[in-house]
């Protein structure tokens, strides 16, 4: 727990003339989860866009490791080590559970359109891998028993652990969650705090959006808060709690207090 | 409605392999025999029903498999396919006019000029999505069909005319008896849909469908969304270029005027029709929008009109085609036991 694994330097992005994010400086270590938090609009999902390449930073850079990152394609970063869920679920409707999770084991795999077409050993062989790689991720998710069913007729909450897992199919160092607890029930809640646990458990490293702060609370290791595009706070779960210049973007201002 | 895809797959799964062995072997035979059903109902009233096997049946079922591809499975709306065609056809026509390959040996070459028409065609417009791409692509195909109509070196208006038959494999290419074309196409049919079959439940399948569904996401779960969508316009491409160069080998005259938007269209159509993104549908679609026409010729004028109609009810019934994709709950992929082809 203590390598920099993921660094954003002076992190700026405008969109004509808004500043979206203004300067933000994050460090991601090795190993922890960290909870970006922070109000609707702050711009916790526009850091995830920089990160996995969807926008391009205005000035500033992602480091994974010693790697710049920004400016990359979309899918090499990915082949990188960074995979992500999204906030409003997008799983591919029309394939089953499995096929999912084996289309992001796909980006391990080197076969290409001839091999596959030929049936060359190595495209056999990384076929099944893939298979059985994609079947282990749903027992660990544990929505294996899902695994036939189209991914559209899917409960709601196993198509959030869905995306989790066609993440985790990918073979992520870093693992970027989107509001993945959102719209569920306080036991829904709690049984996904225990699987993101699982998941750094076993050599994850994990930067999570939420809103729920029990959540946050239960599982990160560090918070980091977000207002308006900067950074205000960054430091132990029960610290950012009571500082007040977060209860005051969160709640805003009394007028009589200044 | 009931669910014919759903019913035959049904079937499918129930069968153990000697039952699945003679389903194959008992379709393939029907199918096979067809040429022989001419003087039956099935007869077309003023073209040769051997010939409407070989063109439009044949060549629509082949074009609508490579068409398939890039529509069905990837979600690339093209309405410029006849441009690769006409690419097969043309290099069959030059250079089966002008040197001394047969038709085998031109093939490969007009297969490969069609994909090189692909590419070139793909590489600047597949960063346009949806009915940019559709525009695009129909203007491509116009292109093709416009320089052909201008370039005095390959006949212009009047096309290229005799352009030799395939030499025989042991028997002879006959223009009155056409049963060996269209053997020679059902064994072309077979090879297409043995290669898309295996392509679709391995990586390649899920990238394609994958992009269909979300482009943006599949780029973000690692898959090389540019590439592949190149890939599928190529392939689609080259089975397009194929049916090009056997169609003009067959036909002994081409002219732009085989080329318009309305075969691009058509072929659209096929796909549509029967079912876009499943090779069994998109088959039976070809099949009978390729015989319909012909059937009714008796009705003269009124047969485009018919034909027309017959589309519109169908599609009011059946939206999704007469066989639609997958609908069912099951994998395509079998617990741990690899791909099932």
């Amino acid at each position: 727990m203590s390598k920099t694994i993921l660094n954003l330097k002076d992190l700026t992005i405008k969109f004509g003339g808004v500043t979206a994010l203004n300067s933000v400086n994050l460090e991601l270590k090795e190993g922890e989860i960290l909870a970006l938090i922070g109000p609707n609009g702050a711009g916790k999902t526009t850091v995830f866009n920089l990160i996995t390449g969807v926008y391009k930073p205005t000035s500033g850079n992602v480091f994974l490791g010693d790697l710049a990152i920004d400016g990359k394609k979309r899918h090499h970063i990915t082949k990188l080590g960074i995979a992500r869920t999204f906030q409003n679920i997008r799983l591919f409707g029309d394939m089953t559970t499995l096929e999912n999770v084996i289309t992001g084991t796909d980006v391990r795999n080197k076969v290409g359109l001839i091999g596959s077409m030929f049936g060359t050993p190595r495209s056999r062989r990384e076929e099944k891998a893939s298979i059985a790689k994609a079947y282990e991720i749903l027992k660990f998710i544990g929505i294996d028993e899902y695994a036939d069913r189209l991914a559209k007729n899917l409960p709601y909450g196993v198509q959030r652990r869905l995306e989790i897992a066609r993440a985790l199919g990918t073979e992520p160092k870093i693992l970027l969650l989107d509001e993945p607890a959102a719209g569920f029930n306080p036991q829904e809640k709690v049984d996904l705090a225990a699987i993101i646990k699982k998941i750094r458990d076993a050599g994850y490293t994990i930067l999570l959006i939420e809103h729920d702060m029990s959540l946050i609370m239960g599982i990160s290791d560090r918070v980091v808060v977000l207002d308006f595009g900067q950074k205000i706070a960054d430091d132990l779960p029960s610290v950012v709690q009571n500082d007040p210049q977060v209860i005051a973007a969160y709640l805003g201002v009394p007028a009589d207090a200044s | 409605m009931i669910n014919l895809r759903d019913k035959g797959a049904e079937f499918w799964e129930r069968s153990n392999r000697p039952v699945r062995v003679l389903t194959v072997f008992a379709i393939m035979a029907v199918v096979a025999a067809l040429p022989y059903a001419g003087n039956t109902f099935l007869q077309t009233p003023v073209a040769a029903f051997d010939a409407v096997l070989v063109y439009p049946m044949g060549m629509f079922i082949l074009m609508a498999l490579g068409l398939n591809v890039v529509v069905g499975k990837s979600g690339m709306l093209d309405l410029g396919y006849v441009a690769f065609f006409a690419v097969g056809a043309y290099t069959m026509a030059i250079l089966g006019t002008r040197t001394g390959l047969n038709t085998w040996e031109i093939m490969p070459i007009g297969i490969a000029a069609a994909m090189f028409a692909g590419v070139l065609l793909a590489i600047p417009t597949l960063r346009l999505r949806g009915d940019y791409l559709a525009i695009v692509t129909l203007g491509f195909g116009e292109i093709v069909r416009v320089s052909a109509l201008n370039t005095e070196a390959i006949g212009g208006a009047l096309g290229i005319a005799g352009v030799p038959f395939p030499p025989g494999l042991g028997f002879e290419y006959q223009l009155l008896d056409q049963k060996y074309f269209y053997w020679t196409i059902l064994v072309m049919i077979l090879l297409v849909i043995w290669v898309i079959r295996r392509l679709t439940v391995r990586r390649p399948g899920r990238a394609w469908e994958s992009i269909r569904q979300d482009e943006d996401a599949a780029e973000l779960m690692g898959v090389s969304t540019y590439k592949y969508k190149i890939w599928a316009f190529v392939f689609g491409a080259a089975i397009g270029g194929g049916a090009g160069v056997f169609y003009a080998s067959r036909s002994m005259v081409i002219a732009p005027d085989n080329f318009t938007l309305n075969t691009s269209i058509l072929i659209l159509a096929c796909v549509v029709f029967g079912g876009m993104g499943n090779i069994w549908g998109v088959i039976v679609g070809a099949t009978i929008l390729g015989y319909l026409p012909d059937r009714f010729r008796f009705l003269s004028d009124a047969r485009l009109l018919l034909f027309g109609l017959v589309l519109v009810v169908f599609m009011n019934l059946r939206p999704e085609g007469i066989l639609p994709r997958k609908k069912r709950e099951k994998a395509i992929v079998k617990k741990g036991s690899g791909a099932s082809l």
